[in-house]
């Protein structure tokens, strides 16, 4: 008895190039009426290719598809666009990572939650508005009449995705797929959206195949897991079975790669302080026409940093983390307050590997540019220099020659890394390392940061949105919202006895 | 409506900024306009009487208050070469150049538009690719050539006009919309491959974008993902370039009128610049200005209704 | 596959049409087959023959090489052009750009309005300021140039500086001339080379232009617009003059936007 969705065999070939390159092997996949399967693997392993095929959505000339793919028993390969087109928003229905660039900006949000009942239905628009108002409140959103009449760009992330949400189930689909639907947003907004997407399951009865490269997301919301690598589903079973038992080595990868919050001990050091920052205030001000606007980004923050030590700074994004690391650094000055640095050669990482290398200079440029400026070594104590330190993080003096375009995610950063070390800091601020990065690469680089730390006595402050990650590096945790840190404390303090409302909610949200 | 009074009165802060840059310009040529007219061998007291006549022995910014407070109640003074208003100079002749403008401006949507939204629609196919090649071709065709070229084609080889037999509106209004045509279609060409262009590759970019995935995922037919959706968010490029060109036009309707013996504002402004008859070259600057600037501010507030993503901030 | 095919069809196409235009314009700085300066009233408003390929005008000069002395003319003011346009309109915009301010709001209120106004128009205006003459029209539509260019190099500039790299570039030690010229610079250059491309194409229109209108290059030198508007007299007796002339200006323009096309 075939159930919902049936995918056999499903290879999928891109032929941009002179030779054809396959991005999808041999992809099962058997879907019952009302069930979650997740879909995980890592960014190029044809998780979305799969999905987009299976939502009929692949038809571009340059993509080669065989195998089966039927739904309650139509084939969605070889039917007819126009047939194809009846199921589409409205009985297989998706959602996608980026909810703003997904959303038609010039179109209101009530003309696109209604858009599958205009195309489906013969429903009369007084129905139509009603169902749509409907939708767009059994997605949680607040206001849904001052929803319906806004455009995407005036609405926050979180309620974009729930408005995709709304769009894709005012026809009670009956396959929801939602591909990386919680990659752009906010830890706290993505485990609403997990919420949200259980809840449509449990009352709806919807089937829903979440794709994710993140496995803990997957385990909290999935009955079933395909884990795929490189084109290939490795391994498949129920969530159960992936976690506690996984055969694939890839998949014990993966899951060591998340980090365990159990174990670490607390090594609790009086060392000297390296920097300090005593109650900072940074606001911008932004011209809106003839009035000014001020946004006060950092209110009072004082923190200190001690020697040997790694300290964590966990927020959400727009909280300000990313301006106290600039502050410190001294990219901004602070209206008032103070930054102390016993050192000078503060270096800082930072998030986006690919923005922060110069992609017109060779990295052994980029690596040596700090010693051109600022010390009077010649050209081939330099060079030797620089190779010293892109061995010390793994790669091979060869890359000095290269252009960062040439290099990978993880490579890019380890030659930032690479770099920072070049003037022998006593601290590094990293803004969120890696959270550009692959799980695994992600593991990898963290290890390098330890090893740093310990080998070399770096200290480090540590900037992260994942409570996960920050738990496994740092000593020292400060928790910060709207411009302010609202805890502080070791990490055993901060993850077994929260005291904040704001800390609990971080933590819940991450599933520890 | 507080955005259209800022961007009003924003307009009308640039008008005066030009005002003043062109006649300070102007006012610090070498040469006296007082010689130029009279002559070299005038008498020092003729010529210091014709100055002070002329108000040209004042300070500079008096003189530029003076001209500002008399041109904002319609008065440019008067040519040096003809001694008459530069007003009723440019009054005779502005009618023809606006009829042209207009025209082209028309000529251009109507042939730029459809096109490129069809080339488009049909991109990959034979029709799109041949249309794609004439358009490369035609935009690189200067204004004054395609104007020669359809003189020749039009006028030598099909005699459907005569060139050079230009009528005026009032002796026969049917002969000068069709002898008018032409010279509106040389300015045209040009522009509305640009035009074409720009839509075609604005549309194309649309086809990569996240949101058509999305319209495609909830059933909806190619034709309405295409005119329902990416049309509107093609068309905001288009607007602003739109807005551009016409200033291009301006600037085409002067050299066109050359080619086809046009009596419009761009002859009387090349005598002027070659005569160094310097307040009407001011006064139909400050013209083609005001032109330029009420069109830059109808772009923005159409731009506004079309793109709801403008906010108050620009 | 395909699309790389189409992508090399544009660009050799581009490089044909140039060459065919440019290497003659180039002899022509040197050797032409006869004096393009030469009358004889025997020779007037020839047609195409053997001795003369493409006729001679009406005062019996060699069409052939008069448009090959003219187009050098032309070509030399329009490379002039966008050098002095594009030197000064990078460095404006580097400048405004990076540092912000009171300045770069003022700078950029007057580089809105010239940029509004006509290009041709405001050649026009300089010309009458300068006078007429290669050099002069050179100067005039290179001055006039300069904001199209500060504003894009301006706007790469305000995007590039709040990139991560600038920033890494700063801890680094760079000092702010280092950071806008060795770190931001080459990263302008794509969209840099693009505009100069568009921007040589509309030299060579705005020079055709003015010299079409008789206020730019003048008698005895020949540009391919000053010839175009003596040929348009004689258009009916010598329709050649007038189809070599502007078939020559109709190439070299898009030759370049051909390549640029596929550059940019």
């Amino acid at each position: 008895m075939e159930g919902l969705l049936h995918v056999e065999d499903l290879n999928i070939e891109f032929h941009d190039h002179i030779v054809p390159e396959t991005v999808v092997y041999d992809f099962d996949l058997d879907m019952k009426e009302g069930e979650i399967v997740g879909l995980v693997g890592e960014s190029g392993s044809g998780k979305s290719m799969s999905a987009l095929a299976i939502a009929g959505l692949l038809s571009r000339h340059d993509m080669k598809k065989r195998g089966v793919i039927r739904f309650e028993g139509k084939s969605i390969l070889d039917c007819p666009r126009e047939e194809l087109r009846q199921l589409q928003g409205d009985e297989i229905c998706i959602i996608f990572q980026e909810p703003l660039t997904s959303l038609n900006p010039v179109k209101k949000i009530g003309w696109q939650v209604e858009e599958s009942l205009r195309i489906h239905t013969d429903l009369p628009p007084e129905i139509r508005k009603q169902k749509a108002l409907e939708a767009l409140k059994e997605v949680e959103l607040d206001d849904p009449q001052r929803v319906y009449d806004s455009y995407p760009h005036e609405l926050s992330g979180g309620m974009r995705q729930r408005v995709m949400i709304a769009a894709a189930m005012v026809g009670n689909p009956k396959l929801l797929i939602a591909d990386e639907p919680t990659t752009a947003l906010d830890v706290t907004v993505q485990s609403q959206i997990v919420e949200l997407l259980k809840k449509i399951n449990k009352e709806k009865k919807t089937a829903i195949l979440f794709i994710s490269h993140d496995l803990s997301l997957v385990g909290q919301l999935c009955q079933r897991v395909l884990v795929m690598k490189n084109g290939y589903v490795v391994e498949e079973g129920t969530v159960e079975e992936i976690f506690d038992h996984p055969k694939e080595s890839y998949t014990q990868k993966l899951i060591s790669a998340i980090p365990k919050c159990e174990g670490a001990q607390d090594t609790v050091k009086n060392n000297p302080v390296l920097a300090e920052v005593e109650d900072v205030c940074v606001s911008f001000t932004k011209r809106k026409g003839l009035k000014k606007e001020t946004k006060e980004v950092l209110k009072h923050v004082s923190l200190q940093i001690n020697e040997g030590e790694i300290l964590g700074l966990v927020g959400e994004s727009g909280c300000g983390k990313s301006t106290l690391a600039k502050t410190i650094i001294g990219l901004l000055k602070p209206q008032s307050g103070r930054v102390n640095t016993k050192y000078p050669n503060t270096q800082m990482i930072f998030q986006d590997p690919y923005g922060s290398l110069n992609p017109t200079k060779t990295v052994g440029f980029i690596m040596e540019e700090p010693l051109k400026n600022l010390t009077e070594m010649s050209e081939q104590e330099r060079r030797a220099l620089a190779e010293e330190m892109i061995t010390r993080v793994g790669l091979d003096p060869m890359y000095l020659s290269r252009y960062p375009s040439e290099l990978s995610g993880g490579q890019r950063q380890r030659v930032c890394i690479a770099t920072a070390l070049m003037l022998k800091p006593k601290l590094i601020i990293a803004d969120e390392p890696v959270s550009a990065l692959d799980v695994t690469i992600q593991a990898e680089v963290l290890k390098l940061m330890s090893d740093l730390h310990n080998e070399l006595g770096i200290s480090f402050l540590f900037i992260s949105h994942d409570l996960r990650v920050v738990y496994k590096m740092c000593d020292r945790i400060l928790v910060m919202k709207s411009g302010e840190i609202v805890e502080e404390g070791n990490r055993s303090d901060i993850y077994e006895h929260p005291k904040h409302t704001y800390t609990k909610e971080l933590l819940k949200s991450a599933g520890l | 409506m507080r955005y259209v009074f800022k961007k009003i009165l924003s307009s009308i802060i640039t008008l005066f900024i030009v005002s003043l840059l062109v006649f300070v310009a102007f006012a610090l040529i070498p040469g006296d306009p007082a010689l130029s007219r009279l002559g070299t061998n005038a008498t020092e007291s003729a010529l210091a009487s014709l100055r002070h006549q002329m108000g040209l022995d004042k300070p500079l910014m008096v003189r530029y208050f003076i001209w500002l407070g008399s041109a904002l109640r319609g008065d440019f003074g008067t040519s040096y070469s003809y001694s008459m208003s530069v007003t009723s100079m440019i009054a005779d002749k502005l009618p023809i150049t606006v009829t042209l403008m207009i025209y082209s401006l028309l000529l251009m949507i109507v042939i730029s538009v459809p096109l490129g939204v069809y080339a488009s629609y049909k991109e990959g196919t034979l029709i799109d690719r041949i249309i794609q090649i004439i358009n490369q071709i035609v935009m690189a065709i200067p204004p004054f050539f395609s104007g020669i070229l359809i003189t020749l084609f039009f006028g030598m080889i099909l005699r459907i006009f005569t060139p050079g037999g230009f009528v005026s509106i009032s002796k026969n209004a049917v002969g000068f919309f069709g002898f008018m045509f032409f010279p509106s279609l040389a300015i045209a060409l040009p522009k509305s491959a640009m035009v074409l262009n720009l839509l075609y590759s604005s549309l194309n970019g649309e086809k990569k974008k996240d949101y058509v995935r999305t319209a495609y995922s909830r059933g909806n037919r190619s034709k309405t993902v295409f005119f329902g959706h990416m049309l509107k968010n093609a068309s905001i490029p288009t607007i602003t370039f739109l807005g551009m060109a016409l200033a291009d036009i301006i600037a085409g309707s002067i050299i066109i009128e050359q080619v086809f013996g046009i009596p419009g504002l761009g002859r009387i402004l090349l005598t002027s610049i070659q005569n160094r008859d310097y307040p009407v070259v001011i006064a139909i600057i400050m013209l083609v200005a005001v032109v330029v600037i009420i069109c830059n501010l109808a772009v923005d507030i159409i731009y506004r209704i079309v793109d709801p993503r403008v906010e108050e901030n620009t | 596959m395909k699309k790389q095919k189409k992508m090399n069809f544009n660009i050799i196409l581009g490089c044909i049409l140039l060459a065919i235009t440019l290497i003659p314009a180039l002899i022509g700085l040197v050797w032409t087959p006869y004096d393009p300066q030469k009358m004889d009233s025997s020779l007037k408003l020839a047609g195409s023959g053997i001795r003369h390929i493409f006729g001679c005008d009406n005062f019996g000069r060699d069409i052939f090489s008069r448009i090959m002395s003219g187009s050098g003319i032309t070509v030399m003011i329009a490379v002039g052009t966008v050098a002095l346009g594009s030197i000064l309109g990078t460095v404006i915009g580097a400048f405004t750009g990076y540092f912000g301010g009171l300045i770069d709001e003022a700078l950029m209120r007057i580089n809105d309005v010239a940029l509004a106004f006509p290009s041709l128009l405001l050649a026009l205006v300089m010309v009458s300021l300068l006078g007429t003459g290669k050099y002069q029209v050179m100067l005039a539509l290179g001055i006039a140039f300069i904001p199209s260019y500060a504003r894009i190099v301006r706007s790469e500039y305000i995007r590039i500086k709040n990139l991560d790299f600038v920033k890494a570039a700063r801890l680094a030690g760079a000092g702010d001339l280092r950071i806008m010229f060795v770190h931001i610079l080459p990263n302008t250059k794509t969209v840099l080379l693009s505009s100069v491309m568009i921007g040589f194409n509309n030299a060579i229109l705005a020079e055709a232009g003015l010299s079409f209108l008789g206020i730019g290059v003048q008698p005895p030198d020949a540009s391919l617009g000053r010839m175009l508007s003596e040929a348009q007299s004689y258009m009916f007796v010598n329709p050649g003059y007038v189809l070599f002339t502007g078939a020559t200006i109709v190439m070299i323009i898009l030759g370049f936007s051909l390549i640029s096309k596929e550059i940019g």
